[in-house]
């Protein structure tokens, strides 16, 4: 029971006391109520759809997550669902290439994917934030096992070609450039503040302790304040047993003007964005393991090989036209219809909506990407580099980052993402071959790894705006966009909803699309719930 | 470290680039076509219906005044990226004199100093929103 204390009733009291009668969940939700901003606005959870389905028949359109989100949901509570597919699997962007997957880009060359068995690479989705807690819902709750996924590497490399000095056009390694970059910025800072310089930004008494935060944030001298290196930079020879090596030999830091000129500095951030801070999840086994296991709590309610043809509706219901796998053309009746399809290939179906919401279809960009997995035969960045996953960092823009598998530790070969572009590097990337793809990945990832060629086995690489159904690696709205057609695509055009990361600002993310789908499913049954 | 400021400096690195490294290499319209634009319009400039537009034969590619046509590669539109990072103010003109030469297009060659003007001037363009990593 809820007693009333001595003590006056202060909000941390009275949260303490919340945690009597309703437990953790009273507490956090009494937080978030008071302000301690605990939870983001979706929540953790899936609506709770009550009252009843009144046996309304839904059609949906796509079964990636949005699509299959929506179809468990809507499913759990009674809705009579069906789901047309156009692919011969489900998924859509969260997938997995491996031996036998097959893909033929726009105007492309048939493609195979040759890895050896066990082996693959994720072609889009590929890193799962701590803070996607819809997606972190359905992976609890289905069980389905996740790795951790190395997003950060200090001993990893930068390969900077267009600066200039001796640290240009090699690999450096990441923490080189960081404690360097940083130890001499500290020490400058340092040098200042002492000779008084900045004596008008403190009060009393903070000018020791900034200088205290600077000597650890630097790794300054005790007494002087100079960066003169430190451990965490790398030893010339490591430490180790008996006399030698013994202690080992420390590095020298480069030189200032070396860091400067070469543009690594770059790399440099004070905290990791929001989306890509610590910790970060991949599924075992691919991403294509969260789909599956939707499939496998779901009754077989999705229509494989389903092109959309039309989405027509009337005051009643819907209709929506399709080309089966057969090539014979049918029509699906619902009450409802959740439309999933990306809006870059939406543009292109017959839709009854209004003008309006057919214009806002049309406004925002996709964006276009590419990526190539390549299967080494030897994981060389591990056994000779001692790179455990983690990304390599290049500023040419047509490779952008190298990445190490956070799968498949010490074991005999690899797929490594060889590049990762966009925009207009994506463009031209992709109006290569299949094979001079992997050339021009392979040249590329020569130049950070002596190894790299002679490891080279095969690849399998995408273009996302070249990828039929997709037509773009996701939505990239402009402001403009955002406050004109982005509002009239969240709200349903009579019996028609959209979903998915292009309505939601979590865009390019797994988690954009469930909790767009939470949203809409929740408007649906809502309306459903007061309708006769 | 954070991928979009990564991207970005790749990107302004990028332009530097490609600028110095114009007056090197001279490809013709052709080359530069077939490196930028083919993987979706096609080099035979008839696109893929349905997903990428024809250029040739196409009204708005071979429309007397060409500004508009530059300021879209530059720019970009719908599902196509803006190229002003990545390309020169002369790469472009070669590009688009090739374009609205090329196949059974018959209009007038576009100036490096008509893509200059829509690089800068004009209605103000929309504010590149920087690719970022997913």
């Amino acid at each position: 029971m809820f007693e009333p204390k001595s003590a006056p009733l202060t909000r941390r009291s009275f949260i303490e006391s919340l945690g009597g009668v309703g437990g953790t969940a009273l507490v956090m939700a009494g937080m978030s109520a008071l302000g301690f901003g605990i939870e983001s606005a979706a929540g953790a959870t899936p609506p709770s759809l009550m009252g009843g389905s009144k046996g309304k028949k839904i059609v949906i359109l796509g079964s990636g997550m949005a699509g299959l989100s929506s179809a468990y949901e809507l499913t759990k509570v009674g809705y009579e669902v069906t789901v047309l597919e156009a692919r011969q699997r489900v998924g859509g962007r969260s997938y997995t290439a491996r031996r036998g997957t097959q893909l033929t880009e726009l105007g492309g060359e048939p493609q195979t994917c040759q890895f050896d068995e066990g082996y693959y690479i994720n072609p889009g989705p590929w890193r799962i934030p701590y803070h996607h807690r819809a997606y972190l819902h359905y992976a609890k709750k289905f069980g389905m096992a996740v790795e951790l996924f190395n997003n950060d590497n200090d001993h990893s490399y930068t390969l900077f070609d267009k600066g200039k000095g001796p640290l240009a056009g090699r690999p450096v390694r990441r923490q080189e450039i960081a404690a360097d970059t940083r130890g001499y910025a500290a020490e400058m800072l340092a040098k200042q503040v002492r000779q008084g310089a900045l004596d008008a930004e403190f009060t009393p008494g903070d000018k020791e302790l900034f200088l205290a935060y600077l000597k650890s944030e630097g790794y300054l001298t005790k007494n002087d304040f100079k960066y003169i290196g430190t451990d965490g930079r790398g030893y010339d020879i490591e430490p180790g047993a008996g006399l030698n090596p013994g202690p080992g030999k420390e590095s020298t830091p480069h030189k200032l003007t070396d860091i400067l000129q070469s543009n690594t500095w770059a790399t440099l951030k004070s905290v990791s964005d929001w989306d890509m801070q610590k910790t970060m999840f991949e599924p075992v086994g691919g991403m294509e393991q969260l789909p599956k296991a939707f499939v496998r709590n779901l009754p077989p309610i999705i229509k494989m090989g389903h092109v959309v043809q039309k989405i027509s509706q009337s005051p009643s219901g819907v209709e929506v036209a399709f080309i089966d796998a057969d090539g014979k053309a049918g029509t699906i009746a619902a009450d409802y219809c959740i439309c999933t399809i990306p809006l870059s290939v939406l543009r292109g179906i017959d839709m009854q909506v209004s003008d309006a919401f057919k214009a806002a279809i049309k406004v925002p960009a996709y964006a276009p990407v590419g990526k190539i997995g390549i299967q080494m035969k030897r994981r060389f960045w591990e056994d000779d580099h001692h790179i455990y996953g983690g990304h390599v960092y290049l500023d040419n823009p047509d490779i952008i980052t190298i990445s190490l598998p956070s799968t498949g530790w010490l074991g005999p070969k690899g797929v490594v993402l060889g590049y990762y572009q966009f925009g207009s590097n994506a463009a031209k990337v992709s109006a290569l071959s299949l094979e001079e793809r992997m050339k021009f990945a392979v040249a590329a990832g020569q130049k950070v790894f002596p190894q790299y060629a002679e490891s080279a086995e095969t690849a399998f690489s995408i273009a996302w705006h070249r990828v039929p159904y997709n037509m773009g690696g996701w939505v990239n709205w402009d402001e403009e966009g955002r406050k004109t057609a982005y509002p009239i695509l969240t709200e349903p055009d009579g019996r028609i909803y959209l979903a998915g990361e292009h309505l939601s600002y979590i865009t390019g993310w797994q988690e954009g699309a469930l909790e767009s789908s939470w949203q809409q499913i929740t408007k649906l049954h809502a309306r459903v719930q007061a309708s006769a | 470290m954070s991928p979009r400021a990564r991207l970005i400096a790749a990107t302004a690195l990028g332009f530097a680039l490609a600028s110095s490294g114009a007056a090197l290499a001279d490809p013709s319209g052709q080359e530069l076509f077939q490196q930028n634009c083919s993987a979706c319009h096609q080099v035979t400039g008839k696109g893929i219906p349905g997903a990428f537009p024809a250029l040739d034969g196409d009204p708005f590619v071979v429309q007397p005044d060409p500004a508009i046509v530059a300021y879209t590669v530059l720019h970009g539109r719908g599902g196509m990226p803006t190229f002003a990072p990545e390309l020169t103010d002369e790469q472009i003109s070669t590009i688009l004199t090739y374009v609205r030469s090329a196949w059974s297009n018959k209009a007038g060659p576009v100036t490096a100093a008509l893509v200059k003007s829509q690089r800068t001037s004009g209605a103000p363009p929309k504010p590149h929103i920087p690719e970022q990593a997913h």
